[in-house]
């Protein structure tokens, strides 16, 4: 199973194009590059809360200034992590909270493989049967116990683990497949 | 198999909480797995955030190169925000053009139904006029004696040289047992009050024809016939003919026409009676009560002679005797005959 995570130059810089023309056509843009902004926002901040407000943040002033982007062959989601970088930053100023910024680390986050593989998993969950990936967001993004999705799902604890087992090994090989 | 899954939500609990763990290497790679997936945006919260997007750019103006940072203010919590047309929130929310078209439509038409209600009712009275008519019979009301106001009459007498003593007559009674008399031939064993056919609560001047007490002149019944007293003939007093009093005929008093539920008369009926209209001027000054006119219905069954008897002014008695006179009646009969008659009308204006 070969998964696509970066489109074509050419077919980026279309929506690129389409977008500032019709703000309304930022769509593409945006369900290509959601999970790498929201992985690297959620891998800086505490909670998740913080993480989508933050990532909604980048988004909308993303949207907002689109029409000043230049292509020069540098990748949008460079672009992106760059107000995602500025976002985060203020986001600290805002909560008397410093980081350091790494040199090299806005250079690379383009390129980042951990934001890379969530990406992909993000998109992999997606591929999941009902009841798996029913039980991945319930337990992981939503980050519920294992009692209460048992509750809502009317299933036993033991269960909803079997599923839980099922669901990751499922997602370990089709990531596996994705990087051979 | 099931210890299994159990041990590796333990091992994802003991990872989450920054427990160190030691894994063989097939369940620590799916630990970091589970480990990854806490760091995936919720899918609903990834439409939502789509859909928020999307939306706004249909209303939001697009100015290249513009960026916005204060725009969405997502630091704070969702619940303080409301979408506005152009203040602080605006695009935080999907915003659907036709439900604004539709809620501003609607907004409108209350709001000119406000207003057209209020210069309605500014131009509208709000008091209904509302007139109704009584037809009074004689023992609804009490007569007055005025000056050709009242008809009706009634004479008799006993063939006497002399003309027939002047005095009070006797009382008036709906039914006539004894007739009066100023010279009585026999005296009755059970003696009963003379009267003449009239209304009973009718009170008459003195220093009329027929006072059969008085002694002060030569007692006569007159020279008429019938029993009576006066000149002419029947059972009543005066110069008329029959059971009443005075120069006219039949009963009652004065001359001319019958009344009603005396001497045998039914009652008119009518048979179209419209309401009498407001006028302007009483309902512009909220005035309202009664106007009490008198009124002959003829033989033919029409109004004729209406007066008043008790006015309202400001236009009503004018409105209630326009209307009277259109009025239709069955006539009153009397012996099978249809005769003119005397009735009161009461019309009543009220404001509701």
């Amino acid at each position: 199973m070969h998964l696509k995570i970066a489109e074509p130059e050419t077919d980026e810089r279309l929506l690129i194009e389409a977008a500032q023309r019709d703000p309304s056509r930022f769509a593409g843009l945006y369900e290509q590059n959601f999970d790498r902004v929201y992985a690297f926002i959620a891998r800086r901040v505490p909670t998740r809360e913080e993480a989508q407000d933050l990532t909604a943040e980048v988004f909308h002033q993303a949207l907002a200034s689109i029409g000043k982007f230049e292509w020069r062959g540098t990748p949008f989601v460079a672009w992106l992590l760059g107000i995602t970088w500025n976002t985060l930053s203020a986001h600290w100023e805002r909560n008397g909270k410093r980081q350091e910024v790494p040199a090299d680390e806005l250079e690379l986050a383009g390129n980042d493989g951990k934001i890379e593989r969530r990406a992909m998993l993000a998109k992999l969950v997606d591929s999941l049967p009902p009841d798996q990936r029913l039980v991945v967001v319930r337990r992981f993004m939503e980050q519920r116990s294992i009692r209460e999705v048992a509750q809502e799902l009317s299933r036993s604890e033991g269960a909803i683990k079997q599923l839980q087992l099922r669901a990751l090994q499922a997602l370990r090989a089709r990531l596996r497949s994705s990087y051979e | 198999m099931n210890n299994y899954a159990e041990e590796l939500d333990r091992a994802i609990e003991a990872a989450s909480s920054g427990k160190p763990v030691e894994l063989d290497p097939e369940k620590s790679e799916l630990v970091q797995v589970a480990l990854d997936l806490k760091t995936i945006a919720d899918p609903e919260f990834r439409e939502q955030l789509k859909a928020e997007l999307l939306h706004g750019t249909k209303r939001m103006p697009f100015v290249p190169g513009a960026i916005t940072r204060e725009i969405p203010n997502h630091l704070e919590p969702r619940s303080t925000f409301l979408p506005t047309l152009s203040g602080i929130g605006y695009g935080n929310y999907p915003l659907n053009q036709r439900s604004f078209a539709a809620s501003l439509g609607a907004h409108i038409t209350v709001l000119a139904l406000v207003v057209a209600s209020g210069v309605w009712a500014a131009s509208h009275d709000r008091l209904q006029p509302r007139v109704t008519t009584h037809l009074l019979l004689p023992s609804d009301y009490t007569y007055a004696v005025g000056s050709g106001g009242m008809h009706g009459g009634g004479g008799g007498g006993s063939l006497d040289k002399l003309p027939a003593s002047h005095g009070q007559p006797p009382r008036f009674s709906a039914e006539q047992l004894t007739p009066p008399r100023v010279v009585v031939a026999t005296e009755s064993r059970l003696p009963v009050p003379p009267t003449v056919i009239g209304p009973p609560n009718v009170t008459f001047p003195a220093d009329r024809m027929g006072d059969p007490l008085s002694a002060a002149i030569t007692p006569s019944n007159g020279p008429g016939v019938g029993g009576g007293i006066g000149n002419n003939r029947g059972n009543g007093v005066g110069s008329g003919d029959g059971d009443g009093v005075g120069v006219g005929y039949r009963a009652g008093f004065g001359g001319g026409t019958y009344i009603p539920g005396m001497g045998g008369v039914s009652a008119p009926r009518p048979i179209y009676d419209p309401e009498p209209e407001y006028s302007d001027e009483a309902r512009k000054a909220k005035y309202q009560g009664n106007v009490l006119l008198w009124v002959v219905v003829g033989a033919d069954g029409r109004t004729r002679n209406v007066k008043v008897q008790r006015s309202l002014g400001m236009g009503l008695d004018e409105q209630a005797i326009k209307t009277v006179n259109t009025w239709r009646f069955v006539p009153a009969m009397k012996d099978g005959q249809p005769v003119a008659v005397q009735v009161s009308i009461e019309v009543n204006f009220r404001l509701f």
